[in-house]
């Protein structure tokens, strides 16, 4: 891999990103199943400089920017030596993993098979950050991620036993931080559905209520879908959006019931959801056809988006290829918080595209990665 | 005393060190618990949230591959030398 960043040039990115007046750096967080590539560039999003693979060899699940302590999070997986979390405080180019990693307690039966997502807590919580884990499981960090500790309500969850993996294993995947409400998170598990506490973890229940699956019996049961990835936009926490195995909604209740929103997409199927940081009503969809075989509708993939919440939708496909067989996965699709709202997205091919207007116009940021499992942006 | 002979990956947590020592040990597992207390974190690495040896970790005990003896059961005795090594997980 081309390193187009020279370690003066990023010596100058890390003192800026310590720095008060680092405003407006874009950090693009790239983990793929070979390690770790880190892409900044300044506010206009147009040049991008690169370091990595680091964490050479490790599956990155996910990675994070905490902007309350300028650190940098990455969810790691060995193949051979398990899974653990790894931080670094100088964008990336060290790293120090978790002096206790996300583990169950002895006699639990329980084993982290995977990390998946990494999420910086509330902005009242500076030191807290979670982790969703395989098997389905939410863990917290009360010191900025160097020690973990199981949320024991989910764990000992009395539905824990009925349970089903979804295809990429029994994975909690996605953490929803209301930065409003004091002690809410929402928590998605596949293909369990999604759950919420408002006690700051002590307790959890469903809200799956008008969502759909296709394998059971009951079609609305109330745990049981196969949720994909859910997205919020931090300024309307109350709002959320939802992609699913059978289809896509929206909540407007803070996840109390949903709506079905697939309305004009070309399919009700795939994996990632993204919403505009500057305006609610704007959200964005990589859909697949699904769901046996997982690829592009008509061989074309593109990016669709709404905005007015999900009554139309649109294709956002100028400048990428007219022929593709992209897979994006549930954490290979993201928006930053500038304005106007800029879109990245990277394949299981190892292509990664950017758009700096709302998905207007794409541009190709690197290809030749390897296949990349997750995407996450951050302003420094 | 045992000898632990370490696999390149693992020498991040032994500052740099392939080959430690061990005080007794009743067997691998009571090992490998040791080796975490001289060595925090690569316990993790080598057993799982159970203490169960990682599928795709071997540990060898006098040349003789622990799954084929009683894996984290697996007696020892001063003066063995246990050689831990990622399992071929290729095609």
């Amino acid at each position: 891999m081309e390193t187009w960043c020279t370690s003066s040039q990023l010596s100058r990115v890390d003192k800026m990103a310590k720095s008060s007046g680092n405003k407006g750096k874009v950090c693009l967080m790239v983990g793929t199943r070979k390690g770790a590539f880190v892409f900044t560039s300044g506010p206009d999003r147009k040049n991008w400089k690169v370091t990595g693979p680091h964490l050479k060899g490790n599956e990155i699940y996910h990675m994070a920017y905490d902007g309350r302590s300028g650190a940098m999070l990455a969810s790691i997986v060995s193949g051979h030596w398990g899974p653990t979390v790894a931080r670094s405080e100088d964008m990336g180019k060290q790293w120090k993993e978790s002096s206790t990693p996300p583990r169950f307690p002895k006699g639990s039966g329980l084993s982290v098979a995977r990390l998946w997502q990494i999420k910086p807590g509330p902005e009242e919580e500076p030191d807290v950050v979670y982790a969703g884990v395989e098997p389905a499981c939410l863990f917290m960090s009360k010191d900025g991620g160097r020690k973990w500790k199981v949320n024991e309500a989910l764990m000992n969850h009395k539905t824990r036993k009925k349970w089903q993996a979804g295809g990429g294993g029994l994975c909690l995947h996605t953490i929803l931080v209301n930065g409003k409400r004091p002690g809410r998170l929402h928590v998605a598990i596949s293909a369990v559905g999604t759950l919420r506490t408002d006690d700051g973890g002590q307790s959890w229940r469903f809200q799956n209520k008008n969502v759909m699956t296709g394998f059971q019996p009951d079609k609305y049961p109330e745990y049981g879908t196969c949720v994909h990835k859910l997205a919020i936009n931090p300024s309307t926490p109350d709002v959320i959006y939802h992609q699913n195995h059978t289809g896509v909604y929206r909540s407007d209740d803070a996840g109390e019931s949903w709506v079905d929103i697939r309305n004009n997409l070309p399919s009700k199927f795939g994996f990632p959801v993204a919403v505009d940081a500057n305006d609610p009503k704007r959200a964005y969809l990589a859909p697949l056809e699904g769901d046996f075989s997982r690829i592009p509708p008509d061989g074309h993939f593109a990016v669709w988006g709404t905005d007015n919440r999900g009554k139309e939708w649109f294709r956002l496909d100028e400048g990428l290829p007219k022929q593709s067989y992209y897979t994006v996965l549930r954490d290979g699709m993201v928006s930053d918080m500038e304005d106007p709202c800029g879109l990245y997205f990277g394949t299981t091919t190892g292509h990664l595209y950017a758009s700096r207007d709302q998905g207007n116009q794409w541009e190709s940021i690197a290809d030749g990665l390897p296949p990349i499992l997750s995407v996450n942006v951050s302003s420094t | 005393m045992i000898r632990v002979l370490l696999n390149a990956q693992l020498k991040d947590y032994t500052r740099g060190a392939r080959e430690v020592d061990v005080s007794s040990a009743d067997n691998l597992g009571t090992m490998v618990r040791k080796l975490d207390s001289s060595f925090p974190g690569i316990g993790g690495r080598i057993v799982d949230d159970q203490g169960k040896i990682r599928a795709h970790v071997n540990i060898f005990v006098n040349s003789e591959n622990s799954r084929y003896l009683q894996m984290e059961k697996t007696r020892l005795r001063d003066g063995d030398v246990v050689h831990i090594l990622p399992a071929v997980s290729g095609g």
